[in-house]
């Protein structure tokens, strides 16, 4: 009992310090980084401690002191306690999500089943999906309780877009359900062992359709109509500052990091690696005992998972910084012109050739 | 002929999916980041003496300047460590906004003394215009535009340079005195 609570807490630390503690402040870092080296340009390098610089990667806790020492505004006519609350209601779904998705598979370490997911649910995926949909409430509130046009607009624009690409996104992934035949995130994980049964193979117009809609639910560009900065200031959080406009930073590099773990998961499978089956990969460290062959094969699993992320992660940062935004009615149009449409046909062709094949 | 832009371009249906488009951005955008991301290795292993991003580190580096930029003006030294300037007042006259202002000094009677001198010589940078009229009047190869552009001061006082503030060796001017030769053609005739 005392073994599994301690397991299980060192899983969530380790999760909650992956994604909060590494991942969120050095998103921040490398955004300003690969967008300037990707326009030729050198991007952060000034801040420094005792004249080490590190590439430029103590803006990240320069950023941090910034955020913590600003003043703390809220405007006149405001609603001060939604104003207080829409940021929380934003950034503890982007971590809360973390709870179903598994960073790696099962391993049998002294006579102990670890399973790498902090709580295993049967309907992982939905939960994902109804836990990260919460969030749409703290953008909605921010622009509401911010008592500013701009924020309204922008928060407005965040609901008819979230809304109009959850639909899309609920879709496709019905595809994914149909192939794996299970909602669980850890058995559709360990069913792409076999590489040709990755998830971008059965579901290839999926991935596409998922990653589209996943990054329209991000709101990054090309589909940042919400905060647009050349149209609306900053969108929902222009009345913003301090750790609360921080949070809602958190929120969307936390984001980034569910978007690639989920993609991973559904369809780049998971933690495994192609062409190497997890049964050769024992049995590489067989001199090692059972035990030690699994520990050793576990690090290397949360290795692979965590590197996939890390390229989905760059992936997104890409696209980003490559495509021009969206016009509002183009998004409305792609979403439901176009991925709608698609993504029902996805799912016919999917059961038909799941019934031919059976 | 009239130039016009066909805006009812009939586009197919691979194109109109925007998709082509996309491809070819993202392309573009990673070969970028990793021929930087990769070219930077030869620099800091010592192999190239240039990084492939060509922006300047500031304060660590300067920019190379062309020897036709017009920075603060100067005085040249000669080599008998003596300004070239006769403090004639051509560049005082010459200067569209009255910057510089000349207090001369005459011959004394005594031997192997030059005819004049300038006793002060004051610039004043909060006022200049960095027209380059000064040089081109100077008739004795006294005055430059140099390539020294930071002169930031606290307050207007400290913008005024003096004569000892204003004195170049000429072997650092050695360029734009060519460069001046050839332009104004003084030496020519």
């Amino acid at each position: 009992m005392i073994l599994e609570l301690a397991i299980t807490l060192v899983k969530i630390f380790f999760i909650i310090g992956v994604t909060v503690a590494f991942f969120a402040p050095i998103l921040t870092w490398v955004e300003r980084k690969q967008s300037a080296i990707m326009q030729d340009r050198v991007g952060a390098n000034r801040a420094d401690i005792l004249g080490f610089t590190a590439l430029g990667l103590f803006h990240a806790i320069a950023d941090a002191l910034k955020m913590f020492t600003k003043e703390d505004f809220i405007p006149q006519g405001a609603n001060k306690i939604l104003h207080t609350l829409s940021p929380i209601v934003a950034v503890v779904p982007a971590i809360l999500t973390f709870a179903v998705i598994p960073f790696g598979g099962q391993y049998e370490l002294w006579g102990e089943s670890v399973n790498l997911v902090v709580s295993d649910l049967d309907v992982g995926l939905l939960f994902v999906f109804a836990i990260a949909s919460l969030a749409t409430y703290g953008y909605v509130i921010a622009g509401w309780a911010s008592n500013n046009n701009w924020s309204l607009l922008g928060s407005m624009r965040t609901a008819s877009q979230m809304i109009s690409y959850e639909v899309t996104m609920g879709l496709t992934i019905i595809g994914v359900l149909m192939v794996y035949g299970t909602m669980k995130l850890t058995e559709i994980g360990a069913a792409q062992e076999d590489f040709l049964n990755w998830g971008f193979f059965l579901q290839p117009l999926g991935f596409f359709m998922f990653l589209a809609a996943s990054i329209a639910e991000n709101k990054r560009v090309p589909f940042d109509a919400p905060e647009a900065e050349s149209e609306l200031v900053a969108g929902y959080f222009t009345e913003y500052s301090g750790l609360k406009f921080g949070m809602f930073l958190m929120a969307e590099f936390i984001e980034m990091v569910t978007i690639g773990a989920i993609v991973t998961i559904l369809f780049f499978g998971a933690w495994h690696i192609p062409f190497l089956p997890t049964a050769t990969l024992l049995s590489w460290f067989d001199f090692l005992g059972t035990s030690g062959a699994n520990l050793v094969v576990m690090f290397i699993n949360v290795a692979v998972f965590f590197a996939k992320v890390v390229f989905f992660i760059w992936f997104q940062m890409t696209i980003r910084w490559t495509l021009p935004r969206f016009r509002y009615d183009q998004i409305m149009k792609l979403g439901w012109k176009i991925l709608l449409p698609l993504s029902l046909a996805n799912i016919l062709v999917t059961g038909l050739v799941i019934l031919a094949v059976h | 002929m009239a130039y016009f832009v066909d805006r009812n371009v009939k586009m197919t249906w691979w194109e109109r999916s925007y998709l082509p488009e996309i491809i070819k951005g993202m392309c573009i955008t990673s070969r970028h980041f990793f021929l930087n991301l990769f070219g930077f290795i030869p620099f800091f292993l010592g192999q190239r003496k240039k990084r492939p991003i060509f922006t300047v580190y500031y304060p660590e580096e300067m920019v190379h300047i062309p020897v036709a930029y017009r920075g603060r003006p100067v005085l040249a030294i000669n080599e008998h460590n003596r300004p070239n300037c006769v403090a004639c007042g051509l560049c005082e006259a010459a200067c569209p906004a009255y910057c510089i202002d000349i207090v001369p000094g005459g011959n004394t009677g005594k031997q192997n003394e030059v005819e004049r001198w300038p006793k002060e010589f004051t610039i004043d940078y909060a006022v200049c215009i960095f027209c380059g009229n000064c040089e081109e009047a100077c008739p004795e190869e006294a005055i430059f535009m140099s390539d020294d552009y930071e002169i930031p001061m606290l307050d207007r006082e400290s913008m005024k340079y003096n004569l000892e503030q204003l004195s170049v060796p000429i072997e650092q001017l050695k360029d734009r005195v060519e460069f001046t030769r050839r332009m104004y053609g003084k030496w020519n005739y």
